[in-house]
């Protein structure tokens, strides 16, 4: 048997018919575990079968972690610590050790959660992602008919809310929007010229800088950075409103949730999608001009009147037309994904997150369906 | 160390002003070990500022404070995190971490401050939850998945975690219902009796105050009007706590049921 020198923080002491495990100092959370070590010193193990008893005579102050820490050594050593005796300890130090042995039996220790296998969390991920496509779904009814609920009596809509929505999903995202589309019609003018200038082809950068920005690249990159700005906004905004009651609040004030909520937000959103576009664009082809002034010799006056006898009207007007499209997407996931968020701050996070993904993959998925539309009418 | 005549909290002539109101004017008041002491006083008293004083979250204009032997705003940065190691908060509505379950969140502070030996940290959050009255089944709840009772649950356990020699709770029955109400504050005096922690809270609650408390504490005018057990301070001449007990018609201490 091992006796340990009579500083440490317990010992064991064979006493007629019984065997003490004398604790002595400070039995405290701050030191477990150095009290882990020494208990494991004493080897526990091979006092099975003989009569243990606990000494807390020399003991200076215990908390319920260290008595856990006891019982648990005591277990683990194959004792059954109700066997166990108690003996020299003070009241409130008793009282410690009692009521960490009395519940000794409910603290299992939580079962580690299994991995899950990468079979079922497919089909739970495909489950997931059918149920947000219905939701999505039976969300656009709701909005649509609400939206024509409004149409039809224009008294019912919310003009100040609208224009509110207007001025934070438009107006000002016309900088940004502005100063990125400048920048890619430069660069898209650049490359076109740098393989034009090769072949002596250089007016016919105008033309395809012209159709590209006014019947792609604008409305799909216009609807990338609304879907990450104003749809990440709604989503946090309508959120943060279910967590703190106020959407409840609004249905029991007698208010429909739709009128004042999502109509505004959808409507402002299918308006000013459009003229952000045609934004776009101009900024866009302006960004080219520059380019073509001072790369290829194409004066400003030369570009417009390029764009004019060549670029036919319709490229603008169906790059014009997928952008009231992509706006209701994009407002649709913003707003569904918003009044579902669960009642706690991280599923914002994850639902905004989730709301950014989703109208960015809508808007491409969409644009990809306009251009096979459009090829199979000839347009 | 545990001294039971040692004061765990000193506070005085607290003088705290918010712009340019006086909210506190000379707050005086001493807290014993192994006692619950209750703080009222009527709206804008003061109650909850004085309490996040106490805890070093809010510097008072003038005045000392004193907790568990450290100057809580003279102290350095470090004595400062090794008494926040010492006492436990429990705010209003819990304040728990939302997007972490029950366990993870009473685990937070002991991964955080304590060298828990490997495999006992499970065992020592569900005696933490046990402790705070909870199934050690909630602890793989999410906080949004628990009533407003078993929340303030797992907020003390979570309060509890580093075992703490005094607990400051702000309005912990604020919100619940008198059932679990009573509960919780039976749970309060266990903590208090057979774990020996210090206890103040902020409270509203008469009942609480008639059945669980050493001594109550009154704010009013900024100072402290009235400080001693229930049945002294129901004979203190002030207008407020006057109005303040005649709510209940008759109080009788100690008497509520069980």
């Amino acid at each position: 048997m091992h006796i340990s020198s009579p500083e440490s923080a317990c010992r064991l002491q064979p006493e007629s018919g019984a065997v003490l495990l004398i604790l002595s100092g400070r039995w405290s959370l701050v030191r477990l575990e150095q009290l882990d070590r020494e208990l494991g010193r004493l080897a526990l193990r091979s006092l099975v079968g003989a009569n243990l008893r606990l000494d807390g005579s020399a003991l200076l102050s215990i908390d319920t972690a260290a008595a856990l820490l006891i019982w648990r050594s005591i277990a683990q050593a194959g004792i059954d610590p109700a066997a166990v005796g108690l003996s020299g300890f003070s009241e409130s130090h008793r009282r410690i050790v009692e009521l960490v042995r009395e519940r000794l039996g409910e603290l299992g220790g939580r079962q580690q959660a299994r991995l899950p296998d990468l079979l079922s969390s497919f089909g739970r991920k495909l489950e997931d992602l059918g149920r947000l496509l219905l939701l999505h779904l039976s969300f656009l009814g709701v909005a649509v008919s609400a939206l024509a609920a409004a149409l039809f009596m224009p008294r019912r809509l919310r003009w100040r809310e609208l224009l509110a929505q207007l001025s934070q999903t438009c107006t000002s995202a016309v900088p940004v929007i502005a100063l990125v589309m400048f920048l890619i019609g430069v660069v898209v003018a650049y490359l076109l010229g740098l393989q034009a200038a090769q072949y002596g082809a250089n007016i016919f950068v105008v033309d395809g800088v012209a159709l590209g920005m006014v019947r792609e690249f604008s409305p799909l990159l216009v609807a990338i950075i609304v879907a990450g700005r104003s749809g990440a906004a709604f989503t946090a905004q309508l959120g943060t409103m279910r967590l703190t009651d106020e959407i409840d609040a609004i249905r029991t004030l007698g208010l429909s949730v739709e009128q004042v909520l999502i109509v505004p937000r959808v409507l402002a959103m299918v308006l000013g999608l459009p003229l952000l576009v045609f934004v776009g664009s101009v900024l866009g082809l302006a960004g080219a001009a520059l380019v073509c002034a001072s790369m290829l010799d194409i004066t400003a006056s030369t570009f417009i009147a390029r764009i004019d006898d060549t670029l036919e009207v319709r490229h603008y007007l169906i790059g014009l037309a997928k952008a009231p499209v992509f706006a209701l997407f994009i407002s649709v996931i913003g707003c569904s994904m918003g009044m579902t968020v669960s009642r706690d701050t991280r599923s914002i996070g994850i639902n905004t997150t989730s709301t950014v993904v989703q109208s960015i993959v809508a808007v491409i998925l969409l644009d990809a369906f306009f251009a096979i539309l459009m090829q199979e009418l000839g347009l | 160390m545990n001294d039971p005549r040692e004061p765990v909290l000193e506070l005085q002539g607290v003088v705290t002003r918010i712009g340019s109101q006086l909210i506190h004017d000379g707050v005086d008041l001493t807290l014993r070990r192994g006692e619950i002491a209750a703080l009222i006083g009527g709206s804008g008293t003061g109650k909850s500022v004085l309490l996040r004083e106490i805890i070093g979250l809010m510097k008072p204009s003038a005045g000392s404070i004193r907790l568990l032997g450290v100057d809580v705003w003279a102290a350095s940065r470090a004595q400062l995190d090794a008494l926040r190691k010492r006492f436990g908060m429990l705010f209003q509505d819990g304040a728990l971490f939302s997007s972490l379950d029950v366990a993870d969140n009473v685990a937070t502070p002991l991964r955080e401050h304590a060298q828990v030996p490997p495999g006992m940290l499970a065992q020592l959050v569900d005696l933490r939850l046990s402790l705070a009255g909870l199934s050690t089944l909630a602890g793989s709840k999410l906080p949004s998945e628990l009533s407003g009772g078993m929340r303030k649950r797992a907020a003390i356990a979570r309060a509890l975690a580093l075992e703490p020699e005094v607990l400051f709770l702000d309005e912990p029955t604020s919100g619940l219902d008198p059932i679990t109400a009573r509960a919780f504050d039976r749970l309060l005096r266990f903590l208090c009796d057979d774990l020996g922690i210090t206890v103040l809270i902020v409270t509203h609650d008469l009942d609480t105050l008639l059945t669980i408390t050493d001594r109550v504490i009154v704010l009013g005018k900024g100072r402290v009007i009235a400080n001693g057990p229930v049945d002294q301070v129901v004979q203190v001449d002030d207008p407020w706590i006057r109005s303040y007990f005649e709510v209940r018609a008759s109080i009788i201490p100690g008497a509520l049921p069980d």
